[in-house]
């Protein structure tokens, strides 16, 4: 759950990118963070293989500015996607606030999103979290692949009873990245007012 | 929620700082920090001599991710955690302990301190620490983070992405 410090008077919010291995989680953070002016986030923390695959998380503190003298800032982690790395994949959901789960497009790519859907779901329970009580937003990336699946037939999929928002995207060239973490942004807050 | 906040201020924040001071004064280490598991920073502490530190921020995520790997470590030997990590390369070193279930001690010293030193001062910071941090954990609900907040941010959240 989110951290308060008063006597820095920040308050801060996690928010992790869950999906399936190369479904552009990175990529996501990675706009974000060539977007944001530099006044507002700090350094981008990347622990990658050299082929540049996560191998542990990617981080990125994003500060919102002031309201009501409280400093508000986002911390934005990554998991890694690929399936063999499910003990450190679990460690990074540690007091999440809000997640956005990064779908992939490409058809052959649809199964991976429901393991990795159904992953999230195990790793939330394992820390007492009902993936129905926290923030999730679901992202459609990489709508410009070709043969790219319907976004409905990818819902259906991961998300059957259409319980959750779908934002479509191209991380690659920014098309919905903060259309997503805008989304998920506000349903953490809404949650930590409804909370109180 | 299911786990707790620590909201770090007034009085326990002063005292903590007091205790990162001296353990900083008594040890001769360069910084000193109080983080929770998240890789959130509670309180930080820097000795005026030392060089202006990294990204605390970054240093706090990493801190905390690997305290968590190590935990997950232990757990598959069998043990709840493993109290202390202890990280030495040629010039600085860092020492990390836990504080009580929600929060980490990490101090960053170089080579002109002995490890026992911090140890030994390591310890005695994290007891004091311990009831702090304990008296500081509340229930995410108590935060006080009204609707007038929620509208607050997500104006800003306009102004920083675009509507």
């Amino acid at each position: 759950m989110s951290t308060i410090n008063f006597a820095a008077r920040e308050i801060n919010f996690k928010i992790v990118y869950y999906g399936p291995g190369m479904s552009g989680k990175t990529t996501n953070l990675k706009w974000v963070f060539q977007q944001v002016p530099q006044d507002r986030k700090g350094e981008m923390v990347s622990l990658a293989t050299e082929d540049e695959r996560t191998l542990f998380f990617d981080f990125l503190p994003v500060d919102l500015g002031e309201v009501k003298g409280f400093k508000t800032r986002f911390h934005l982690y990554t998991v890694p996607g690929q399936v063999f790395y499910n003990a450190s994949r679990k460690l990074i959901l540690r007091g999440v606030d809000g997640v956005v789960f990064v779908a992939d497009s490409a058809p052959n790519r649809l199964r991976a999103n429901a393991e990795s859907m159904r992953n999230l779901r195990e790793n939330l329970s394992e820390y007492g979290i009902k993936a129905e009580e926290i923030p999730l937003v679901l992202q459609a990336n990489k709508r410009d692949v070709e043969d790219a699946l319907p976004v409905e037939m990818i819902q259906a999929v991961i998300d059957p009873e259409g319980r959750y928002a779908m934002h479509e995207a191209i991380a690659t060239n920014g098309m919905g990245v903060f259309e997503t973490l805008k989304a998920v942004s506000r349903g953490v807050l809404s949650r930590v007012v409804a909370a109180t | 929620m299911v786990e707790p906040a620590i909201a770090l201020y007034g009085a326990a924040y002063e005292k903590s700082m007091a205790v990162l001071d001296e353990l900083l004064r008594e040890s001769g280490a360069r910084y000193a920090l109080l983080l929770d598991r998240k890789g959130f920073v509670l309180a930080h502490k820097e000795a005026l001599w030392a060089p202006r530190p990294p990204s605390l921020d970054s240093l706090a995520t990493l801190v905390a991710g690997n305290a968590a790997a190590t935990q997950a470590l232990a757990k598959m030997l069998g043990e709840p955690r493993f109290n202390e990590l202890l990280h030495q390369g040629s010039t600085h070193g860092m020492y990390a302990e836990e504080v009580g279930e929600l929060a980490l001690l990490v101090v960053i010293f170089d080579s002109s301190v002995p490890v026992g030193r911090i140890k030994l001062y390591g310890k005695r910071a994290v007891s004091a620490l311990e009831g702090l941090t304990k008296d500081a954990a509340i229930s995410p609900a108590k935060m006080g983070i009204d609707t007038e907040y929620r509208d607050g941010a997500s104006a800003l959240l306009d102004e920083l992405f675009g509507n």
